[in-house]
Parts: C-alpha cells; sequence; structure tokens
C-alpha cells in the first residue's frame, strides 16, 4: 500500500476509533496507525502523559482529520523542526514559568538561556544552529525525566550519552581538536566510574562537575572545573557527610585543602600553577594515588624533590615499610609549607618519627646536622637582609648586595630541596655556598653603613674647615677695606 | 715664606707680565648699592659650572655611555669607587644649583635691565648659555639610563616631535631612530660631554671676555649720580675675595647636600616595561610640562600642545632678543611694561612649577 492510501485507510477506518478515547489528538491517531517510530516512543513520553500533542510543537491542526488541514503550514504546521527551532520549540514551554505551571512543573525556566551561553551554545560549523540542541541529550519523542533510569541524562547513562560526541575523534576535531576523546576510557577506570558501571546513581559522572545546560569550557573562568573553582565542584560531595557516609572516605579533604601551601596559593592568590585536586588525583580519571605513585605524582611538579628522593637511601626503606613516599613526611591534603621545622629529629620535626638517637646508620645525627645548617643559613640570610635594607634606609647604595642576596636565598632553596637527597656532604655544600654569599653580602652591607658613619664625620671635618676659611676671609676682606678706607681719608 | 712668593710670583711676572694684569684688574671698579648683591650671582654660576667640568671629568674616568653599562658604571661609581658617591651627588646637585644660579642671574640682569647697550652681546650669550645650560640638563639626566630618566626622555623627545615641520625629523635626530634606545644615550653623552661643552666654552669665553672689557653694568641712573654719592668697590681684590668666600660657602651647601640627600640612582631603565606612574621632567622643566597638561586639546584648529610649545619658543625667542626691542632702555628711561611683564614670568614659573611638584 502506498502512502495516500495508507493515509486514506487511516482516515476512513482508524480515525474514528481513535477519537473516542479522550483527550483527542488526530495526529497521534493517524500516525499511531502508520507504525512510524515517533508516534511509538512519544506514548512514553513525559510531555504525553502530560496531554501535550504533537501539534504542540510540530504545529497544525491537532483536531483535523484531514492531512491537508491538518499540516497545513498556512495554519501553523512546522513540519519537523530544523537547528536552532528544534530548541525554540521546546523554549516555547520550557522557558515560561507560566506555562509550565500549567502543567504543574517546578524545573527551572533558563535552560535554554544557560545552553546559549554555554560552550555548546556557539555555532555549529554550519553556521546556522548551536552545536548542541535540547534534542541532542534528551532526544526527541519519548522523552523522560533525568530522574528516570531509562533517559539518556539520567546518571548512569550520562557518560554514554556524552560520550556519543566527545568519544568521537572525528566529530570532535571539529570544534576542539585539542580536546582528548577518552574521557570515557578514563571515566571508567577511575572510582566513579566503577561505581556508576555498578549501578550507583549517587557517584560523580560528567554533570556532576561540568554541569548540565551550562557547560563551560575548563578554561573558562566561569567554568565548575575551573582550577580555581574545581575544589569547590569536588566538595560539593566530597564534603557532604550526609552524602558521603555510605562511602566511609573522610570529608574534610577539602577544609584540609584550602588551608595547605597549595589551596592558599590556588585559592587566595589565584596561582593557576598550584594544584587542584585532579592535578594529584586525575579528573575523569580519579582516583586515589596510591602508596607507590605518590612521589610520581607529587613529582610532575617537584620534579629535582622527587628524582632526589628515589634516588636516595630512603626509597627502599620506604617501599620496605609501605610508607607514601612524600605523604609521610609532608601530609596529603593538608601540605603546609615545608620550613626548616620538619627538619632533624626536635620537636614539629619529622626525622625524628623513624630515626632515634641510638640507631646505628647515623639517620638521626644527620638529620640534626641538616637541621643546624640549615637554621644557621636561615639566619644568616636574615641578619644579611637586615643589614641591606638599613644600609639601603639610609640612602645607601648597595644595589650588588642586595642582588647578591638573591644567591643566598637560592641556597636555601636549593637546601630545601636537596634534603630530599638525604646526603650530608651535598646538603654541607650548597648550604655552605649561602653562608658564604650570605658572609660577602653582610660584609658588602656593614661597609656601607660604616661608610654612613665616615661620611657624615668627613662632612663634619670638611665643613669646619671650610667655616675657618670662610670666617678668616671675611675677617681678612674687613681688615683690607678698614686699611683701603684708612689710606683713602689720609 | 713671604719672600718665597715674592719670588715665585716675579719669576712668572718675568714671563707673563702678570704686573699688567693685576693693574688692569686694579681699575676696574664693582658699583656698590642695594641691589649689588645680585651681582654675585654671575660668579656663583660660573663656578657651579666649574664644579660641572671638574666633577664631570672625574665621572668620565668611570662612566660607560651604552644602555648595557651605563646604569651598572654609575652603580660602580656610587659604590665601588673611592669618593665617588660624592663626585656623582655634587655633580648632580651642582647641576640643579647650577640652573637655579643662572635663573637667578638671568632675572637680576633682566630686572635691572643691565642688557640695554653696549651690553646686548653679553646678554645674548648669557641667554644661550641658559639654553645650553638647559640642554645639558635634558641630556644629563638620561645618562645614568634609569627609569625615570628613560621615561622623561621619552616624554621629553615626544614634545619635541609635536612641533610642526622639523618636530618628526628633530625627534629622530635627538633619539638616533624613532625611540629612545641605546643610540639616544650615545647621542646624549656626546651632546653633553663634548658638543655642549664645546659650544658653552666659546660663549662662556665671549662672556667674560665683554663682562671685562665693558666692566660691571650699572643701575639705569646710577651713572648720573655725583661722584661723591657713586659708591664703588675695587674688583680686585675686595669683590673677587668676597666671590670666594661665598663659593666657599656654596661648596659647603653643595657637600651637605651630598651627604644627607645622596643622588639616588633608582631602577635600570626597561624599555620594555610600562612607565612607572607621576613621570616629570627635571623641575626647570615642569613649569611648560604643566602649562602643556592644562591646555586644551585643541584651540580652533590648532592642537593646544602644538599652540603651547609654538607659545613658549615664541616667548623664549622674545626673552633672547629684548635688548634689541626695549627701546626705552636703552634710551636709559625706565620700562615698567617690561618689570611688569618679567614679575608675571617670574610669578608664572614659580606657580606652575610648585603646581607641577604637588601633582
Amino acid at each position: 500500500m502506498n502512502l495516500p492510501a495508507r493515509i486514506g485507510f487511516v482516515l476512513a477506518f482508524a480515525a474514528p476509533l481513535a477519537m473516542a478515547q479522550a483527550p483527542h489528538d488526530q495526529c497521534l491517531t493517524c500516525h499511531q496507525a502508520l507504525g512510524d517510530e515517533p508516534s511509538t516512543l512519544f506514548q512514553h513520553d513525559v510531555h504525553f502523559r502530560h496531554g501535550i500533542s504533537c501539534a504542540d510543537c510540530h504545529g497544525g491542526n491537532r483536531n483535523s482529520e484531514e492531512v491537508e488541514d491538518a499540516m497545513n503550514k498556512s495554519a501553523g504546521y512546522l513540519g519537523v523542526p530544523k537547528g536552532d527551532a528544534i530548541s525554540a520549540v521546546c523554549a516555547g514551554c520550557h522557558s515560561s514559568r507560566s506555562k509550565m505551571s500549567q502543567y504543574g512543573s517546578r524545573l527551572p525556566v533558563g535552560q535554554l538561556e544557560m545552553l546559549s551561553e554555554s560552550v555548546h551554545g556557539r555555532l555549529a560549523i554550519s553556521g546556522k544552529a548551536r552545536i548542541v540542541q535540547c534534542t541532542t541529550c534528551h532526544n526527541a519523542h519519548g522523552i523522560v525525566s533525568p530522574k528516570d533510569p531509562s533517559s539518556p541524562v539520567y546518571p548512569l547513562n550520562a557518560p554514554t550519552t556524552c560520550a556519543k560526541c566527545h568519544a568521537q575523534a572525528s566529530y570532535m576535531r571539529l570544534y576542539d581538536p585539542a580536546l582528548p576523546v577518552d574521557q570515557i576510557e578514563k571515566y571508567r577506570t577511575s572510582v566513579h566510574g566503577i561505581r556508576n558501571a555498578k549501578g550507583d546513581p549517587k557517584t560523580a559522572q560528567c554533570t556532576s562537575c561540568h554541569g548540565s545546560h551550562d557547560i563551560r569550557s575548563a578554561k573558562d573562568a566561569k567554568s565548575s572545573v575551573y582550577a580555581t573553582n574545581l575544589p569547590a565542584t569536588c566538595a560539593h560531595c566530597h564534603s557532604d557527610a550526609a552524602y558521603m557516609k555510605e562511602y566511609r572516605i573522610p570529608t574534610d579533604q577539602y577544609e584540609k585543602y584550602a588551608r595547605s601551601v597549595h589551596g592558599v596559593a590556588l585559592m587566595q592568590k589565584k596561582d593557576l600553577g598550584a594544584p587542584a585536586c585532579n592535578n594529584c588525583h586525575g579528573n575523569h580519571g580519579a582516583t586515589p594515588p596510591g602508596v607507590e605513585s605518590i612521589s610520581k605524582v607529587c613529582g610532575t611538579c617537584h620534579a629535582l624533590n622527587a628524582d632526589l628522593f628515589s634516588a636516595s637511601p630512603h626509597k627502599r626503606a620506604f617501599d620496605e615499610r609501605h610508607l607514601p613516599e612524600c605523604e609521610t613526611c609532608h601530609g596529603n591534603h593538608e601540605i603546609v609549607p615545608a620550613t626548616e621545622q620538619l627538619l632533624g629529629a626536635g620537636r614539629g620535626a619529622v626525622c625524628g618519627k623513624c630515626h632515634t638517637a641510638g640507631e646505628s646508620s647515623g639517620g638521626y645525627q644527620t638529620a640534626g646536622l641538616m637541621r643546624s645548617l640549615s637554621d644557621s643559613l636561615l639566619l644568616e640570610e636574615g641578619k644579611a637582609t637586615a643589614l641591606v635594607e638599613k644600609a639601603e634606609q639610609k640612602g645607601m647604595e648597595v644595589g650588588e648586595a642586595r642582588f647578591m642576596l638573591r644567591d643566598v636565598h637560592q641556597s636555601r632553596l636549593e637546601s630545601r630541596t636537596m634534603v630530599h637527597a638525604f646526603d650530608r656532604q651535598r646538603f654541607e655544600d650548597v648550604t655552605s655556598k649561602g653562608l658564604k654569599a650570605a658572609a660577602v653580602v653582610s660584609t658588602e652591607a656593614q661597609g656601607a653603613l660604616d661608610e654612613y658613619v665616615f661620611r657624615r664625620v668627613g662632612l663634619g671635618i670638611a665643613t669646619l674647615i671650610i667655616t675657618i676659611l670662610a670666617v678668616s676671609l671675611h675677617l681678612y676682606i674687613r681688615k683690607l677695606e678698614r686699611k683701603q678706607s684708612h689710606a683713602s681719608v689720609t | 715664606m713671604n719672600s718665597l712668593l715674592r719670588r715665585a710670583y716675579n719669576w712668572l711676572d718675568e714671563r707673563l707680565q702678570l704686573e699688567s694684569l693685576v693693574k688692569f684688574m686694579g681699575k676696574k671698579y664693582v658699583p656698590v648699592h642695594r641691589n649689588s648683591v645680585w651681582y654675585y650671582f654671575g660668579g656663583v654660576s660660573l663656578f657651579l659650572f666649574l664644579i660641572q667640568v671638574i666633577t664631570g671629568i672625574l665621572l668620565l674616568l668611570y662612566y660607560k655611555g651604552s644602555d648595557q653599562l651605563a646604569f651598572e658604571s654609575i652603580q660602580f661609581i656610587m659604590s665601588k669607587v673611592a669618593f665617588g658617591w660624592l663626585i656623582r651627588s655634587i655633580h648632580s646637585w651642582a647641576a640643579n644649583l647650577f640652573i637655579l644660579a643662572v635663573l637667578i642671574h638671568m632675572f637680576s640682569v633682566f630686572f635691572e635691565k643691565a642688557y640695554r647697550k653696549p651690553r646686548e652681546i653679553t646678554w645674548v650669550t648669557g641667554m644661550l648659555m641658559f639654553f645650553l645650560a638647559l640642554g645639558f640638563g635634558f641630556s644629563g639626566y638620561l645618562l645614568p639610563w634609569n627609569e625615570l630618566a628613560f621615561f622623561a626622555t621619552k616624554v621629553g623627545t615626544d614634545i619635541a616631535g609635536v612641533v610642526p615641520i622639523v618636530g618628526k625629523p628633530l625627534m629622530k635626530f635627538l633619539r638616533g631612530g624613532t625611540d629612545v634606545t641605546g643610540a639616544t644615550l650615545s647621542r646624549f653623552f656626546g651632546f653633553h660631554v663634548a658638543v655642549f661643552p664645546g659650544i658653552f666654552t666659546i660663549l662662556l669665553g665671549t662672556h667674560l671676555l665683554l663682562v671685562q672689557r665693558q666692566g660691571i653694568s650699572e643701575p639705569m641712573g646710577h651713572e648720573n649720580q655725583p661722584g661723591s654719592e657713586r659708591k664703588t668697590m675695587p674688583f680686585f681684590p675686595n669683590f673677587l675675595l668676597r666671590d670666594l668666600l661665598l663659593w666657599l660657602i656654596v661648596l659647603n651647601v653643595l657637600a651637605i647636600l651630598a651627604v644627607f640627600f645622596p643622588w639616588d640612582l633608582g631602577r635600570k631603565a626597561d624599555p620594555f616595561a610600562s612607565a612607572p606612574s607621576g613621570i616629570k621632567p627635571e623641575w626647570y622643566f615642569l613649569f611648560m610640562f604643566q602649562t602643556l597638561k592644562y591646555l586644551p586639546a585643541k584651540f580652533v584648529f590648532v592642537d593646544g600642545e602644538v599652540l603651547g610649545i609654538l607659545g613658549f619658543g615664541a616667548a623664549g625667542l622674545l626673552w633672547l632678543l629684548v635688548p634689541f626691542w626695549d627701546a626705552r632702555s636703552a634710551r636709559g628711561e625706565s620700562n615698567r611694561f617690561l618689570n611688569y611683564m618679567g614679575l608675571f614670568v617670574v610669578v608664572y614659573i614659580i606657580f606652575f612649577t610648585v603646581v607641577g611638584w604637588i601633582a
């Protein structure tokens, strides 16, 4: 049977049967009779359940049995919307609070606006419409609530829905060739992805971190995954004790991180070089680093420290005792600035956790010596800086000494790095270089201060000599003029 | 001791005929009146110029005139060379005091109408030396190659570039290119230590020769007074000894300034850095700089800045040529208009300098 004959059949026999059921929707009646997929799917659609007809989106006359009348373009029939017209049709209701209220919905009404401002709202390569329309993620017919497990945006389905585009290299290349397309693969290896695959809808999936309608590029400062916003995004779940209760993991990571040297640098000083959660845990493949990989993770930034540590005797000792490398001394989320206090065996120092005074390895003594050298360098740097500042305040030119102070500071930074070699000789070499530089700076600055005194004393003597000369000259002029005056009178 | 000095003098006299010079100087008299004090500023200017020459030569022993080394060489002079700090500070302070002394000397001559016939050439040579002194200041300011000097020179040469027709070529000539670079420093150094001193020496020689030849100008009407009321003082040794006394005081003031307010070196110029806020020229250019800031962007069809520069140029020319158009003074008559005009110029300069300084 060809199409006009089928339509004729439907109108003659099936339509009167359908009209007997309320509410009457002639579009659906005919299309059901045709057995097409959209009408089949639409019967499970949340919109169908709320009495919304095909004509509400496609236009036309829902009551007319005549094809020409029902699908008359002059009477408002739209057909299948294309491009931005798709989202515009959805927004006809979804952007109207009053219309949404009529259907008893409390859904937010700004989705299209958010979509338009999002990275998906940019123009597609066609140049005629947005990259993403509502139907791209929610489907066109058979739309169900995101809470419905059959929805493509239900938490368990969202990763697959996003991956339809984001895992397609040929498609993604058109918009952002630099963007990886392996997020879904990484995600499936992450703690979040594994639990999601096992059917846990509470674990984070794409929209939990990136948002849904308002997704922005990770480079956009307004993005929820922009470096400075990311800790708060992770904390949204990980700091919620009630939400995280069943996972039995701590919920104080954010608080600790915010106090840490990394947290302060990133969130307060807005230093984008400082790590956020994802820099250590991974983002799409987020998982806690294992004991054996901590130094590698920290070493991505602290490369020299990691290399020195890996070549040091501590590497083997830590491995044997299953101690996490950097974390054992520095902690994890609450990493405080590494000061001299960490070194040695005294109060606040970490070496004493393992090393004792009576041990044969000499580690305890080495730790004490390194602390002593470190303290000396800090003290000498402070003294030299104070002397330079004092000389500068007195207007003395100590630019060279000021420049050389950098060498002292550099040596101190180097010594902090060299600690990780746990090699007494190498540590002494670095600190002695700094101590020598500090001595030169102090001598130079002290010389300038001595010069300052010398100048004033010199000025006093010069003033005295000049004053004597001036007074003598004045007296001589008076004597001379008296003599001249006497001579002119006589 | 006295006989030894006498013998030395005689030895020199036999060869240089000093006696005739002493006799010539002994016949020279300086008028004494209520404004005699202003006569000393010529001598003070000369003394400060000599200090500039001596300290400048000493600085030349260590200074390196390239953008890579200039700042470091002055840093070296200030911190490593024995008394280098003193020489550099005195050079900088004396430069400013020199311009101040020259300004006072110029205005005293102006108000006394000492430029009147037959001293027109003395005035013109003096004025030209004043312009050269400003040139010394402008070129010397860049030599440390520090941040302030770099940007002030940029602004200064930009202003020169605004002059119609000759402005752009002049700016390019001053800068040695389109921008302030090491080439600018090299030529400013050349102007400062070779070109300007050469011209200045000729002008100074002429100026001093004329002063000696024509004698010191008397105030208007002074020469008409009866001989008994016309007080004078021998130039040698009375006036010269008083000059020496003042020079000693000036020397001490310079030493005090150098020790208590050593001339700051600042930070090395970075052509790629943005200009620091509050860039100002040296104080003696401030009144012109401040005036240009207050001028409207457009004045009828002419740029306000162009008009300002042309205005200052015209005023400078008028000032330079005052002996040739002030006919009343030339006839020995008082010229109140010029007195009020001079007073206005003094007040204007002081007012805008202070405003510029505060701003």
